[in-house]
């Protein structure tokens, strides 16, 4: 067998690929219209995670804190929590939903956030509250199990849980993203209009991308509403686009409601595209219509410009989000490229199981290393002991390993901070496969010309 | 002075002692703002925690060390790449951050074991690196790992590392502000008086609470070497965890940042008895009065009255060609905490911008009280602002620009106000003369920029001007002046280099003697 799936050796992490599970909940509470979030826990816990979103869209979100200071730590900070729902209420009169989230250090001491929801439920809600419409929603995301994946994971689960509720069928299909950027909604709503398939995205984050306006204050905000969360239950069915990010969420809803549920694949490249289609056809009964059929030919006339002429043979590895990883390793194999090396930054004990990650090893004919809990250095570390790599494709964590190793490599993921604009473009759907295409193809380019490797072969092609 | 109420936080009214407004001939003993207390929950205060106070702040700026956080991935992972902190051994603080990566299997069942294989792992990828620095998050606090002891356990074993142990758990006190002060309280305690010998010189100082952003460090220790002043350690901005275990052996310890770390230079004063000297590295008279209080403490004001004529001979007519045009500009001054006061006065005298407010996210009454004696009549100042106070006040003061960290920054440009990175600077460095000339020139290409002006035009109701191809900053900035500001001849724009600090990185001057190491008192 050339592919080989093991864990990292090493106990600890060197420039670690993924944050915490916190960050995971919050990034899918600002999905959610007139939402503000309460991160229970130090304030390091907010106040990084929303610089790190505010790195990589260059938008501020409005994330709260319970502030637990020294005397919570040692005699519980439920009490922070009461306190701080009653300050956002009073101060944000538009907020509907208050995700409670819980981390390491509120998780340890055993703060029961379940049991404060229903306090104050019973409670303040009534009593001060009483003619506002307010969900808390008690989301546990202890620091130390999983990663910011499985936080985001179990936080869609999580509201989906809190919200949906059996009614009369919608006729819609639920469309669950995953950690994706504005551009890959914005992509796949497209492709849902060109089949004409009315469904309810988790999460509507198009507004992540907000203008500069000029009067008023015109705030990134998501717009998933509370109604859309209910409605859930109802849909035709479910496509959960990533198997890590919202697949809880799709089999909730399966067991519960009985809506179907389809997990993947994450639509990243021509064949996975196509699959989404065909998973859309058959929920829907709706035919692909011809204007895909050009939509998909221009991305396959734009790949074969490129593939076989550069992209060929190139050696790849890739880091970051586990779907995306997977997602961008079939496609580099479809463009003709050798993804050698694929880091996935958490411990999850069900990689294994994954039919792409089992595909790959049933099929590749190179050598090719999956490493789960991986790090960074596990990439660095390779490249200074003398491993060959023509690209990287990962997130802005990885940039000195880029930089050092003289390795090109390609932004994709979360974050992206240190180029502009890469939440823009999409990669899923066809747009997306021509883009990365077109990208992968430039930045290797651009490393040619600077290197002076066969600079030359791009006069004329 | 009275104290000023928000609107947005009339519902939480112990808030309203942590604003005031510097009324016309007011003593600061009518009022200060209330400052160090405990976050109010849910306010969306801008605050951090005390592992980022010590670890990001103070500790991770030291250059040949690895830092080593124990705990979940995560506190290591948001505190790394956010801050400009450079050094002259090729950046390692900032490329290369370790992370116990505690799991729930260690919090039940404790995570020292995994922590003493975590410091061998490391040393063993970093065989050049021998020195450490360990801190403790809010998880591994809460279990009680005793990390001291899993350190010296490791020090017996490998006799050629050193580590240093910090214990600065996230929910210690109600912001950063607690963590540098426990970290500074603990290098002083364990690490301070432990190597010898220092560097030779006639006149030796450590320069303390410069955490070198974009190169600080580099321009003031060149000041300092060109009046023939040895820089024994600098705390800790391009520092080196060996020259700052020396830091005992300096005649004077010369202060920046005072609200990071004066602990450490007051516990150098009464212990080894060095004196404590503040300064400020900000601003063409600040600076030069401060390098004349270093001469005068070594009886050589000659060398430090010559560097400021050079200096000032060279820039003082850029630096002028931007005050001209920056007249009156009003200037919200809100960073985290000492730069409200390094820079409240001399912006205003040497820039001729109007500070309209000065906020401190971690500050103490302390640096509310040397920033409101520094800034103007009528001036707002916030005690741990949060976002709803922060917007109200933007949209009461229509200030021109702010100075605040990145993401506060988002906010502002949604309401079409510039701003300008106070922590990590836009194009700095923005310390010495020519930093200072950098800022302005910063200052002055937000305000003026041409996309700034165009952002305010709605198209939908506005006329369309169609005639305009473009606009420079100059243009716009020109506009009202006065052709003999226009035309003057000894004033000129910006003349250095982008990059300004690359021909005065060197490698540090040897240490007298090959280290050895000293025996602990």
């Amino acid at each position: 067998m050339f592919c080989e799936l093991k864990e990292k050796s090493r106990v600890g992490t060197i420039n670690p690929i993924f944050t915490c599970q916190p960050c995971g909940a919050q990034f899918a509470s600002i999905g959610i219209r007139d939402s503000i979030g309460i991160v229970h826990g130090g304030q390091g816990c907010v106040m990084f995670v929303r610089l790190l979103i505010s790195q990589h869209l260059k938008e501020s979100f409005e994330l709260a804190s319970s502030s637990v200071h020294e005397e919570g730590a040692v005699f519980g900070a439920t009490r922070r929590v009461e306190e701080a729902v009653d300050v956002l209420l009073m101060r944000y009169p538009h907020v509907r939903v208050v995700p409670i989230i819980s981390t390491c250090s509120t998780e340890i001491i055993g703060d029961d956030i379940d049991g404060v929801c229903n306090k104050l439920n019973e409670g303040l809600l009534k009593e001060k509250y009483a003619d506002r419409e307010v969900h808390l929603i008690p989301i546990h995301t202890p620091s130390f199990i999983g990663s910011m994946i499985s936080g985001y994971d179990l936080a869609v689960r999580d509201f989906v849980k809190f919200f949906a509720r059996k009614g009369e069928p919608n006729g819609k299909i639920n469309l669950i993203t995953g950690w994706v950027n504005p551009a890959d909604v914005t992509a796949m709503k497209h492709l849902l209009a060109e089949m004409q398939v009315d469904a309810t995205v988790l999460f509507e984050i198009e507004a992540f991308d907000a203008p500069l306006m000029p009067e008023g204050n015109h705030v990134a905000h998501g717009d998933t509403t509370v109604e859309d969360l209910i409605g859930t239950a109802n849909a035709v069915g479910t496509i959960a686009l990533n198997r890590y990010e919202g697949m809880k969420a799709a089999k909730y809803l399966e067991n519960e409601f009985g809506v179907p549920a389809i997990i993947g694949p994450t639509p990243i490249g021509i064949r996975n595209t196509d699959t989404f289609l065909a998973h859309l056809k058959a929920l829907t009964g709706k035919p692909i219509p011809q204007s895909l059929v050009e939509e998909r030919g221009r991305a396959i006339d734009a790949i074969t410009d490129v593939a076989h002429m550069f992209l060929a043979d190139k050696k790849v590895a890739i880091f970051g989000a586990p779907d995306l990883v997977i997602g961008l390793a079939q496609f580099c194999l479809d463009m003709e490229m050798r993804p050698v090396l694929l880091l996935l930054g958490d411990d999850n004990s069900s990689y294994g199981d994954d039919p792409r990650i089992k595909e790959l090893q049933e099929h590749v004919d190179f050598d090719m290393e999956i490493i789960t809990n991986a790090d960074l250095w596990e990439l660095d570390r390779r490249l200074k002991d003398g491993m060959e790599l023509d690209l990287i494709l990962g997130h802005s964590k990885g940039r000195f390993v880029s930089i050092d190793n003289k390795v090109p490599m390609l932004r994709v993921g979360f974050p992206t901070y240190d180029r502009a604009g890469m939440f823009r473009h999409p990669v899923l759907g066809y747009a997306g496969a021509t883009w990365l295409a077109e990208q992968i193809a430039n930045t290797i380019f651009t490393d040619m010309e600077y290197k002076g490797i066969r600079e030359w072969s791009l006069n004329v092609w | 002075m009275p104290y000023h109420e928000f609107e947005c936080s009339k519902c939480i009214p112990e808030r309203k002692q942590h604003a005031v407004i510097k009324g016309p001939g007011e003593q600061l003993t009518d009022a200060l703002p209330q400052g160090y207390l405990n976050t109010i929950p849910g306010t969306i205060s801008e605050r951090g925690c005390a592992y980022c106070g010590a670890k990001h702040v103070i500790g991770t700026p030291m250059k040949d060390v690895i830092h080593l956080s124990h705990g979940p991935v995560g506190c290591t992972y948001d505190t790394w790449q956010t801050k400009r902190y450079l050094s002259d051994n090729d950046n390692f603080q900032l490329k290369y951050t370790f992370a116990s990566d505690m799991k729930e299997k260690h919090v039940v069942f404790g995570a020292e074991g995994m922590l003493k294989q975590n410091i061998i792992e490391a040393f063993k990828a970093f065989p050049h690196i021998k020195r450490m620095t360990i801190y403790q998050t809010c998880a591994t606090a809460l279990i009680g790992d005793d990390l001291h002891a899993v350190a010296q356990e490791v020090m017996d074993e490998l006799p050629d590392v050193d580590i240093f142990v910090c214990n600065s758990p996230g929910f210690r006190g109600p912001s950063q502000s607690g963590g540098h002060h426990t970290i500074c309280i603990a290098w002083f305690k364990e690490k301070v008086g432990t190597f010898e010998p220092v560097r030779e010189g006639e006149y030796i100082i450590n320069y303390v609470g410069e955490y070198n952003i974009q190169g600080d460090q580099y321009i003031m220790e060149d000041f300092f070497e060109r009046m023939g002043i040895t820089v024994n350690s600098t705390f800790t901005g391009n520092g080196s965890y060996d020259d700052l275990r020396a830091m005992h052996r300096a005649h004077l310890n010369v202060l920046e940042c005072a609200r990071s770390s004066e602990y450490l230079c007051n516990e150098l004063r009464v212990k080894y008895g060095i004196p404590r000297l503040d300064i400020d590295g900000f601003g063409f008279k600040p600076l030069g009065d401060s390098l004349k209080k270093v001469a005068l403490f070594f009886g050589i004001e000659d060398r430090a009255q010559k560097i400021i004529d050079e200096e000032t001979a060279r820039w003082q007519p850029e630096l002028d060609w931007y005050k001209a045009r920056l007249q009156d500009k009003k200037v919200c001054l809100w960073p985290g905490g000492s730069k409200l006061w390094h820079w409240a006065h001399c912006i205003h005298e040497e820039m001729g911008v109007k500070v309209v407010s000065v906020y401190t996210k971690f500050g103490h009454q302390g640096d509310m009280e040397k920033g409101i004696a520094r800034v103007e009549e009528g001036a707002l100042a916030i005690d741990d602002p949060n976002e709803l106070e922060g917007l109200e006040a933007m949209e009461t003061l229509q200030p021109d620009i702010i100075f605040t960290g990145k993401r506060p920054g988002e906010v502002a440009k949604k309401i079409r106000v510039p701003y300008l990175n106070a922590h990590g600077y836009h194009n700095g460095p923005w310390k010495g003369w020519e930093g200072w000339v950098r800022f302005a020139r910063d200052i002055y290409n937000a305000i003026y920029s041409p996309m700034h002006k165009l952002s305010k035009l709605d198209i939908s109701k506005d006329e369309i001007p169609t005639t305009i191809g473009f606009e420079t900053q100059r243009m716009l900035s020109d506009v009202n002046l006065s052709d003999e500001i226009k035309n003057n001849k000894e004033l000129r724009e910006y003349t250095g280099k982008w990059d300004c600090t690359r021909d005065l990185i060197k490698k540090p001057a040897p240490r007298s003697d090959e280290p050895q190491l000293a025996i602990a008192a």
